[in-house]
């Protein structure tokens, strides 16, 4: 991970075309994101952002019809999702599954193991691993008895988010996908979630927001702004272009596209 | 294909047998009739309805017979998890006093069964409970021994007592019953453990009397050996305000049907029943319930988990009954199971008959496989597939292992249940 350096390409995503049940939802997305990179991805509902999410991260339920992935050098759409997760792809779940009887804590202290045998360090005894988890869950305001809990066991639609947070800040991943992270969130809780992944913006990572709605970029500023509709990137601009879907909604970037 | 029902060689072949028992002609006398009935009779088969699911031909070349005393070696025990209080030892049915531990705490009483050969056999032997017993009956035939068991009322004993069944192949006829008197508490950790591979047949029933305000909490640890056929019958009667809860973890056998019937019998009775059965392999392991509601304010629970893997077959066939007069009934029943491969099969039937108003009454069952949300969920945190699977399949029973008491003993037994599924090694770090 120390190679990778501002402005590598960390994804690669060419002509991507994915049919789920037989229905095409994306059709040809292209897209890059380099390290040091945030970039948001918007969209009207159903344009087909949770699949990209869901197909980077490797689940199996959908139909590759043609395009390509390329994450550090791999072919990703070759990986298995626990073999993307171990080379430091995160997906941050729209709605977290709950787990109840698989602890919170054990799992984490798992996935941060996992991914250190990937990069070839030695695996973190309870100790050390516990000091990690508290200066992280101070970071993200949750308090310890988060830790005894089963996976997502009852907690609040906030909490959930909080928690794939504190997950994505243990992990350290070279690349966050954050799938609608913000939604079901009251204002004090975007912020915890936007410090959380403020801390993650280093010039060695990327973070991708799936969002529908612009006010999380309030707190995350994103170099690149994507819309993604139809099934394709079908306008990409800097922050203002987000400020501009909020004012004007996304029917002109559809009609602008139609034009062309 | 399979014997035609009242074609019955194994328990014709009991008869011998019967010569070769303790007890009073009068017994002698009960026991050649009713076995005599029993080979009329012949063996249930799944066309009676309580036996829908568990299919005993595997019992028609099976020695039946009382197995003889056998020397055992001094390690005989140590399958268990650490004694946690005294314990009563039983091999193949019969007592065996090197291996037990006497030092009874104050107030339980300690009797034999054997005692009760001496005079004509009692009622509470000899009068049936349900309309179909035959295994039981076949008990009553053949026991010659077990623990009978009382405490007096008030009694409070700190230490769970156990009771070890020990199988070491031919029949076996354990007799066991326990009576708490008012407003007592106890807890009995029952072992069923296997030694050796050898053919076995076990027929144990488990005798349980609450009066009023009495609390038992009566586990079942079922580690039969590979080539046992077991039925354990337990009978709970509760009294007023008592409250019987039952936990079992049947983990072992080649077939094994746990039966329990719980009789509420005084207003405010409780009962709170939770099991997990484990069938891998070609194992077969089936519960069946019988939860009967006969007076006002009882309340009842259950909560059943199966795993089955490999060719394993497993039920849950439970019923509750709500008597006529049972108002402010309170039921809850929950059959949940898991099956791990293409192979394996688990059938559940929750059954609800109410004749009374005013009750509240839940009932569901699922069988399915592993969630795949959860599963990818665990995937996208770097774990293996054969971890998640394994952990997942854990959760699956966690709850009912949770409820196991007292701790040592629940952490003993999570260890082998662990041992069950694949992939342990990998999630034990887990369950720490």
């Amino acid at each position: 991970m120390s190679n990778i350096h501002k402005g590598d390409v960390i994804l690669q995503i060419s002509g991507l075309t994915v049919k789920v049940q037989g229905r095409r939802i994306l059709n040809g997305l292209n897209l890059t994101v380099r390290a040091g990179e945030v970039h948001a991805i918007m969209g009207p509902n159903g344009a087909g952002k949770s699949t990209l999410s869901q197909v980077l991260a490797g689940r199996a339920d959908y139909e590759i019809v043609a395009g390509s992935a390329v994450y550090l050098g791999e072919d990703l759409l070759a990986l298995a999702p626990e073999e993307r997760a171990r080379r430091g792809l995160f997906l941050g779940f729209q709605y977290p599954v709950e787990i109840p009887g698989v602890n919170n804590v054990y799992l984490l202290k798992a996935a941060l193991n996992a991914r250190r045998r990937q990069l070839g360090l030695q695996e973190l005894d309870a100790f050390e691993f516990l000091a990690i988890v508290k200066d992280k869950m101070a970071l993200m305001q949750m308090d310890e008895s988060f830790l005894k809990r089963g996976v997502n066991e009852g907690f609040s639609g906030g909490e959930k988010k909080r928690n794939e947070i504190l997950q994505m800040t243990v992990l350290e991943p070279t690349l966050a996908i954050l799938d609608e992270t913000d939604s079901g969130l009251d204002i004090d809780a975007l912020k915890v979630v936007a410090n959380g992944v403020n801390s993650l913006r280093t010039d060695n990572r990327a973070v991708v927001l799936v969002t529908h709605y612009q006010r999380l970029l309030d707190h995350i500023v994103p170099d690149h702004v994507h819309v993604l509709a139809a099934g394709r990137i079908l306008k990409s601009g800097d922050r203002g272009l987000a400020l501009e879907l909020e004012r004007r909604g996304y029917d002109w970037v559809l009609e602008e596209a139609n034009a062309a | 294909m399979s014997a035609r029902p009242d074609a019955t060689p194994p328990l014709a072949r009991l008869q011998p047998a019967l010569t070769l028992l303790p007890g009073s002609a009068a017994w002698q006398q009960w026991r050649a009739a009713t076995l005599a009935q029993l080979v009329t009779d012949g063996l249930p088969t799944p066309r009676d309805d309580a036996w829908k699911y568990t299919n005993l031909r595997l019992l028609e070349r099976r020695e039946l017979a009382p197995a003889a005393a056998r020397p055992l070696a001094a390690n005989a025990l140590e399958g268990l998890p650490e004694a946690q209080g005294p314990r009563l030892v039983y091999v193949n049915g019969r007592f065996h006093a090197a291996l037990s531990d006497r030092s009874l705490p104050d107030g339980l009483v300690q009797t034999s069964y054997r005692d009760l050969l001496d005079g004509a056999p009692p009622a509470a032997v000899t009068s049936p409970i349900d309309a179909d017993q035959r295994i039981r009956q076949l008990n009553a035939c053949m026991a010659a021994d077990g623990a009978h068991l009382t405490l007096t009322a008030g009694s409070n004993p700190r230490l769970p007592l156990e009771i070890v069944h020990l199988h070491t192949g031919g029949g076996a006829y354990p007799r066991t019953r326990l009576e708490l008197g008012a407003n007592s508490s106890l807890a009995l950790i029952e072992y069923q453990l296997g030694l050796g591979n050898a053919d076995s047949f076990v027929a144990a029933v488990t005798d349980v009397v609450l009066d009023a305000g009495a609390r038992l909490t009566h586990t079942t640890v079922q580690l039969a050996g590979d080539r046992t056929v077991m039925i354990d019958d337990a009978h709970a009667v509760v009294g007023r305000d008592a409250r019987y809860a039952h936990r079992l973890v049947a983990l072992g056998g080649q077939l094994v049907r746990f039966d329990l019937r719980v009789d509420l019998d005084g207003t405010g009775a409780q009962a709170d029943l939770r099991g997990v059965l484990f069938a891998d392999g070609t194992r077969e392991q089936h519960i069946r319930t019988l939860l009967d509601h006969r007076v006002s304010h009882g309340t009842s629970d259950q909560l059943y988990r199966g795993v089955a893997g490999g060719r394993g077959r497993g039920s849950y066939d439970g019923k509750v009954i709500v008597r006529a007069g049972a108002a402010k009934t309170s039921s809850r029943q929950s059959s949940r199971n898991l099956l791990l491969s293409k192979e394996a099969s688990i059938d559940t039937r929750p059954q609800l008959e109410i004749n009374a108003d005013d009750v509240k009454c839940a009932h569901g069952a699922t069988t399915g496989t592993l969630d795949e949300n959860m599963l990818f969920y665990l995937l996208t945190r770097g774990l293996d597939r054969e971890t998640a699977r394994a952990l997942l399949t854990y959760a699956f029973v966690g709850d009912v292992l949770k409820s196991i008491e007292p701790e040592a003993v629940r952490r003993a037994i999570e260890r082998r249940a662990l041992g069950r599924l694949p992939a342990a090694a990998t999630i034990r770090e887990f369950i720490a």
